[in-house]
């Protein structure tokens, strides 16, 4: 940087959190500032551990299902998902085929609200306090009201068992779903003529932390930071797990990898989880079988041996590596976390952005603290 | 720009759709916002509108719970007959997560075997999180998962909550959950109703339901007094057929022939507690049991004593002795008194009494005499 003819000024190491309004949680980061802008960002988490992964340990199978809700509370349904089929595959259970139509509806449903959380909170930190997120929040209600009806729970729903889902979908949950997709096209449009080329949100989003390709591939980042940056890199493509093979839908990317590409990234997964939910009230009436396999059972002993499961989560690849000894428990329990790998690049998003910039861009990585600590 | 796929494509995202001149995303931003303004004056009860408010003035107005709502676990007990579907199987116990799941089973007091009931099934409230495995583990159907959300309270320790608070009449979960025990109705009852032939006396009784405590108690105590009427001999029999003695008499009875021998041999008339009273409650019973096994021990200190060191026998040792009697004494009368059996059909209860008071006072008797004689040595 050309500092002649400016003011002389001595770097700055300051934190910003763990406890901060913009940090989504208790999160650190040890910025050093050059004036107004940033020359380094260390990110240093663990203000959240909880022994997520040795608490897993010592638990059956089963118990651990309602912690993996705890892990992104945003997205109790995708985690759910993940360690499902992690176990599924370790013990070698099969899934009904209209319990993996429930299971993709769910999970679509959990991505459709987390994309307009996730929005509704990047504005908030951009300053237009509350606007889009009263909006989104009130979509995200509808969402959580079916969940509510269908698992018990709005946020720690617990609804997945090995082998199938807890319990089949209640009477009144196929008419409300399908008001809430008529009132999904009105909610995104809007949304688009609210934020897309709003004067005030291109200039706080566009050109602003820009993740290039290459960096974004060398730090393992996924989900929408990825896809933002121009990569077509999605699971439910790239290894087609449950039923998306048979579903039809478009993977969005950016071509810049600015904070722009990756709000824009977002309102178009939303149209697609749209999509894919409409194929599968479709087709869920053809689908075979219950919500669960009957011969699942609640105590499951799988072989010895290690399984790797992982999906699409809204936040990105979210996969359980589970290690059998032949027990009960299992012997290793380890979360592959989005929101963990996704906040490495940050330092490097961020530097030589202003300190305004830096709550932006770390807003637009879209992670949840219960996930990057455990 | 797409590339195409196998079943869809990739879209890589145009960043200037519109061709607006400056300020109009920012007026377009702003109609948004004044649609919702205006939109707020309306209420929407419809998921398919995105406009208008659908919220409660929540204090006073309440949203309907979905029936499978679940906040925090509770207990059922039928409404007809009083009796607790829970078995005490440990089930829930095995799968709670937090481990917060603390189960007593019950026993039955005669024959001391295991009883399809819990005597005390504790959970720990502020530990719990409703994930609702306890229920849908439950054979019996007898955990349900409530649906007050209200909980928060100052007093810590109230959340631990005991089987007595957590007990709710079928009739309540109906109210809340009706296609849900719909469901589960038919097997549930009939669980119950194979569990209620197992439980003996008052066990499994909701313990709020004192009125159905005090019927059963009634109705036991008139099937026994109808029963063996004829097995019934004069108190002063002495020795009454021993096949007829229940546990607690044979106990009694052993207890104070030992008391009887501990205390120096002397040869303390055997035939104790001798009327058979197959009646004798089993509260009665265990108290009568209990004292008799007090001043056994209490004969036995005083008796073994002696025999050691007999000469320096402490006044101490008497003094245990003679206030073990007294207790014993005491809570045999407790025991004769307790069940005072003022609306009980007259023949019966009396002579329970009398049966334990008498056992009792033999057993303190026996205790007094090996006092005494600890004394005289």
């Amino acid at each position: 940087m050309d500092y002649s003819g400016m003011l002389k000024t001595e770097e700055l190491q300051i934190n910003i959190g763990p406890q901060h309004p913009s940090t989504h949680g208790v999160f650190r980061m040890l910025v050093t500032v050059d004036g107004e802008t940033v020359t380094d960002l260390k990110p240093i988490f663990g203000y959240l551990h909880r022994n997520h992964e040795q608490i897993a340990e010592v638990n059956t199978y089963l118990q651990n299902m309602p912690y993996t809700d705890r892990l992104d509370y945003f997205n109790a349904m995708a985690n759910n998902h993940a360690y499902a089929l992690a176990v599924e595959k370790l013990a070698g259970i099969e899934v009904p085929e209209r319990a993996e139509y429930l299971r993709v509806l769910m999970v679509e449903l959990t991505r459709i609200l987390n994309h307009a959380g996730a929005l509704g909170f990047l504005i908030n930190d951009m300053g237009a306090w509350q606007t889009q997120l009263a909006f989104a929040m009130r979509e995200r209600e509808k969402i959580l009201d079916l969940f509510e009806s269908v698992s018990g729970a709005r946020l720690m729903c617990n609804y997945f068992r090995f082998g199938g889902v807890a319990r089949d979908l209640p009477p009144d949950f196929m008419p409300r779903l399908k008001d809430l997709l008529v009132a999904m096209p009105a909610f995104v449009d809007e949304m688009e003529r609210l934020l897309r080329e709003n004067e005030i949100l291109l200039q706080r989003s566009e050109g602003i932390g820009i993740l290039p390709k290459d960096l974004a591939l060398a730090y393992s980042v996924t989900g929408p930071v990825l896809r933002g940056s121009g990569v077509a890199y999605d699971i439910r493509r790239a290894e087609p797990y449950s039923i998306y093979d048979r579903l039809d839908f478009d993977i969005p990317v950016g071509s810049v990898g600015d904070v722009y590409d990756r709000i824009l990234v977002r309102i178009e997964e939303i149209r697609q989880s749209k999509r894919i939910i409409e194929q599968v009230v479709a087709q869920l009436p053809d689908a075979q079988g219950g919500h669960i396999n009957p011969k699942a059972r609640q105590n499951v002993r799988p072989p010895v041996g290690d399984a790797y499961a992982r999906v699409e989560s809204p936040k990105g690849e979210l996969g359980f590596y589970l290690v059998s000894d032949g027990s009960v428990k299992p012997y290793r329990y380890k979360v592959r976390a989005p929101s963990f790998i996704n906040l490495t690049p940050l330092g490097d998003m961020c530097r030589g952005y202003k300190v305004a910039d830096m709550v932006v861009i770390f807003g637009s990585i879209d992670i949840v603290m219960g996930e990057v600590d455990r | 720009m797409t590339i195409e796929t196998q079943r869809g494509s990739v879209i890589v995202m145009d960043r200037r759709r519109g061709k607006l001149r400056a300020g109009q995303g920012l007026l377009q931003g702003l109609k948004v916002v004044w649609d919702h303004w205006a939109g707020s004056f309306r209420t929407n009860d419809n998921f398919s509108k995105i406009h208008g408010t659908f919220t409660v003035e929540y204090p006073d107005e309440r949203l309907p719970m979905p029936q499978a709502y679940r906040n925090m676990p509770v207990l059922l007990f039928d409404d007809e007959s009083g009796h607790e579907l829970c078995t005490g199987c440990y089930q829930c116990q095995r799968i709670c997560p937090p481990q917060v799941i603390h189960i007593t089973q019950a026993k039955d007091p005669v024959t001391g075997k295991m009883v399809p009931a819990a005597t005390e099934f504790i959970i720990e409230y502020d530990a719990c999180m409703s994930c609702g495995f306890c229920a849908e583990v439950c054979p019996f159907d007898s955990i349900k998962m409530d649906h007050v959300y209200e909980l928060s309270t100052a007093d810590r320790p109230a959340l631990t909550v005991h089987k007595a608070q957590l007990n709710r009449p079928i009739s309540y979960y109906t109210g809340i959950a009706p296609d849900l025990w719909a469901d589960a109705q038919a097997g549930a009852m009939k669980k119950l109703q194979g569990s209620i032939k197992r439980r003996p006396d008052v066990i499994g009784l909701a313990s709020s339901l004192t009125e159905k405590i005090k019927a059963r108690r009634l109705e036991l105590a008139a099937a026994a007094a109808a029963a063996p009427a004829s097995a019934m001999p004069a108190p002063a029999a002495p020795a009454a057929p021993a096949a007829k003695l229940t546990p607690e008499e044979k106990a009694a009875k052993l207890a104070a022939m030992k008391a009887a021998k501990q205390a120096g041999g002397a040869p303390a008339p055997a035939e104790a507690p001798a009327a058979p009273a197959a009646e004798l409650s089993p509260a009665d019973a265990k108290a009568a049991k209990l004292a008799a096994i007090k001043a056994a021990n209490a004969a036995k200190q005083a008796g073994a004593a002696p025999a050691e060191a007999p000469v320096e026998l402490s006044p101490a040792d008497a003094k245990a002795a003679k206030l073990a009697a007294i207790k014993a004494a005491n809570a045999a009368k407790q025991a004769g008194a307790a069940p005072a059996p003022v609306e009980v059909p007259a023949a019966a209860p009396p002579l329970d009494a009398k049966a334990a008071k008498l056992a009792a006072i033999k057993a303190a008797n026996a205790a007094k005499k090996a006092a005494e004689q600890g004394n005289s040595e």
